[in-house]
């Protein structure tokens, strides 16, 4: 009970400081989304099907990626240099309803951008979705991994290479990973750096949600993310708990 | 006694240690001052009985429990204002101060109550509803001490709290503090205003490198420097340079200004022989007024260096 009651006023105590970014965050996404959508088919002499489809779901995974692993770590980083991050320590409250009112918080940012997303992608391709019950957990698990793993890279590492590495992550996903485009058109050894890496099955478990696929789904994206799940929330509880 | 620290010893990096063998006690209804330079381990000390940081011997007992091995427990029974500032961008001090009331489990009605009182006593009421980002430093030192104050455990940490805070709500500040020790809970201020110390606390902790040096109440701490009295004249530039009579002690001199410690017998012999100064033109002023906490902190903190020096010597 004391848990809950923790965790419902950290999130007030979260929404009331994000409020001004909040909007902001929806704008990024947004224009992340039309500049996948939109900009990126002029790249492609034509767009056929498959690309149709990689374009249009590979803009809301992205959203998800580009919130959760690098607005949410380079947020991390400036707590910890205007000292939020110390003063959090101090509050009387357990360190996993602090966790788990950011990400909380951090879901409820990207969903607004996820919709939008996907209605851009509408307007531009007659694509026909095959929505899956599933996208419910896929979206949360997509957007809980990625802000898991971005608080991770933010609370074990200094605030500059936190930021540092959150830019490398927004370009490596944007340019070198199958989100926007099918795993094969990867040199072999990038593709089986993508068979560890948890940014392709974030792509996948969108995808394949949102359009499911003849075959039917796939359970590999969702254990794979939850592996990475488990492993970026142990490491920032590790960080949250530690006491030097 | 609230808080009790046993021969509490940190050491960060081996060999350096910030927090060396420290012992003291603060009862509930007492506010206790915390003196020592930049880096003496003032705030380690703080951190350590707040739950946050691990000693690496010694014990503490906080309402008769031990922080390090229940450092929820220590973070619910102390509350603290850090020395960094409080989280207040896109917030304001109301909203900042009834969220950590409700956080340390204040009821709703109550803490706004509180939160109302506490920025009337400090006469911040006009500041109470603009953004974190628009309020001056003083009011958000301010506000983090009401964070801090509105739901107070039984032991609360102030971390400098007069910091950038303006002279007048300075002392509005202090009789805060007061009120929190009369409420019965036991009060740590760390502080380098020794002056507003020398006024709001009941006893003083002064570390220097991280060991105590001095401990006891103001008035015990001041016998300890000689002389009781200080005589401080303002010399005329053009004169030449003063023979000090033999009752007085060492001189300091900055500037124009000398400082002559003043045993008390000698009270009448040191008013006369400063009025001759002045009626001969030597000295432009003079005052004499007793010793300073802030004389004795730099005596105590001199000699530990010289000290030091000896024993590298």
């Amino acid at each position: 009970m004391t848990w809950l009651r923790s965790y419902g006023l950290l999130v007030r105590w979260s929404a009331v400081r994000l409020k001004f970014v909040l909007p902001l965050m929806l704008i990024v996404q947004t224009l992340l989304a039309v500049g996948i959508v939109v900009g990126f088919a002029f790249l492609l002499p034509g767009i056929d099907q498959q690309t149709a489809l990689y374009l249009s779901t590979g803009a809301p995974a992205l959203g998800l990626i580009v919130v959760g692993m690098v607005l949410a770590p380079q947020m991390v980083a400036e707590t910890k240099t205007s000292g939020t991050f110390e003063y959090n320590r101090t509050m009387p409250v357990p360190r996993s309803a602090i966790l788990a009112a950011d990400l909380s918080i951090w879901l409820l940012t990207s969903l607004p951008g996820l919709v939008l997303s996907l209605i851009v992608a509408a307007l531009r391709f007659d694509l026909t979705l095959r929505v899956s019950a599933l996208v419910v957990p896929a979206v949360l698990l997509v957007a809980v991994t990625a802000t898991a793993i971005g608080y991770a890279i933010a609370y074990a590492a200094p605030p500059a290479l936190a930021s540092l590495v959150s830019q490398v992550i927004v370009f490596f996903a944007l340019m070198f990973s199958p989100v926007n485009f099918p795993a094969d058109r990867l040199p072999g050894w990038l593709q089986a750096v993508h068979q560890v890496l948890p940014i392709q099955y974030m792509a996948e478990a969108i995808r394949q949600t949102l359009v499911v696929p003849p075959g039917g789904l796939s359970a590999t994206p969702f254990l794979v993310l939850a592996a990475w799940c488990a492993f970026g929330l142990a490491v920032t509880m590790k960080v949250m708990t530690r006491r030097s | 006694m609230v808080l009790r620290v046993e021969s509490l010893t940190k050491e960060y990096l081996k060999g350096r240690k910030a927090n060396d063998d420290i012992s003291f006690e603060v009862a509930a209804g007492e506010v206790l001052g915390l003196l020592g330079h930049n880096g003496a381990g003032k705030t380690t000390l703080v951190n350590q009985v707040a739950g946050l940081v691990r000693p690496t011997s010694g014990s503490i007992s906080l309402a008769g429990r031990d922080p390090v091995r229940e450092p929820a427990f220590a973070r619910s029974a102390c509350s603290i204002q850090p020395q960094a500032h409080a989280p207040l961008n896109g917030v304001t001090p109301r909203q900042a101060v009834e969220m950590l009331g409700r956080i340390r489990g204040g009821r709703r009605d109550q803490v706004r109550r509180r939160t109302e009182e506490l920025f009337a006593a400090l006469e911040m009421t006009d500041s109470a509803d603009l953004p974190g980002q628009r309020l001056s430093g003083g009011i958000r030192r301010l506000t983090s001490f009401c964070m801090a104050a509105v739901e107070p455990g039984s032991l609360v940490l102030l971390d400098e709290p007069t910091n950038d805070v303006d002279p007048v709500r300075r002392r509005l500040l202090w009789a805060e503090v007061r009120r929190l020790a009369d409420d019965g809970r036991a009060v740590i201020v760390v502080t380098h205003s020794l002056g507003e110390a020398e006024r709001g606390v009941d006893r003083v902790v002064v570390l220097d490198e991280g060991r105590v040096v001095a401990l006891g109440t103001p008035t015990e701490l001041r016998r300890a420097v000689p002389g009781e009295l200080r005589l401080e004249l303002t010399v005329n530039p053009q004169a030449p340079a003063l023979v000090a009579p033999a009752w007085a002690g060492p001189q300091a001199t900055n500037g124009n200004r000398t400082s002559i410690p003043v045993p008390a017998e000698y009270t009448q012999e040191a008013v006369g022989w400063a009025a001759q100064l002045r009626t001969e033109g030597l000295v432009d002023e003079f005052a004499l007024s007793p010793v300073t906490l802030e004389d004795v902190y730099i005596q105590l903190t001199a000699e530990q260096k010289e000290e030091r020096h000896d024993v590298a010597a």
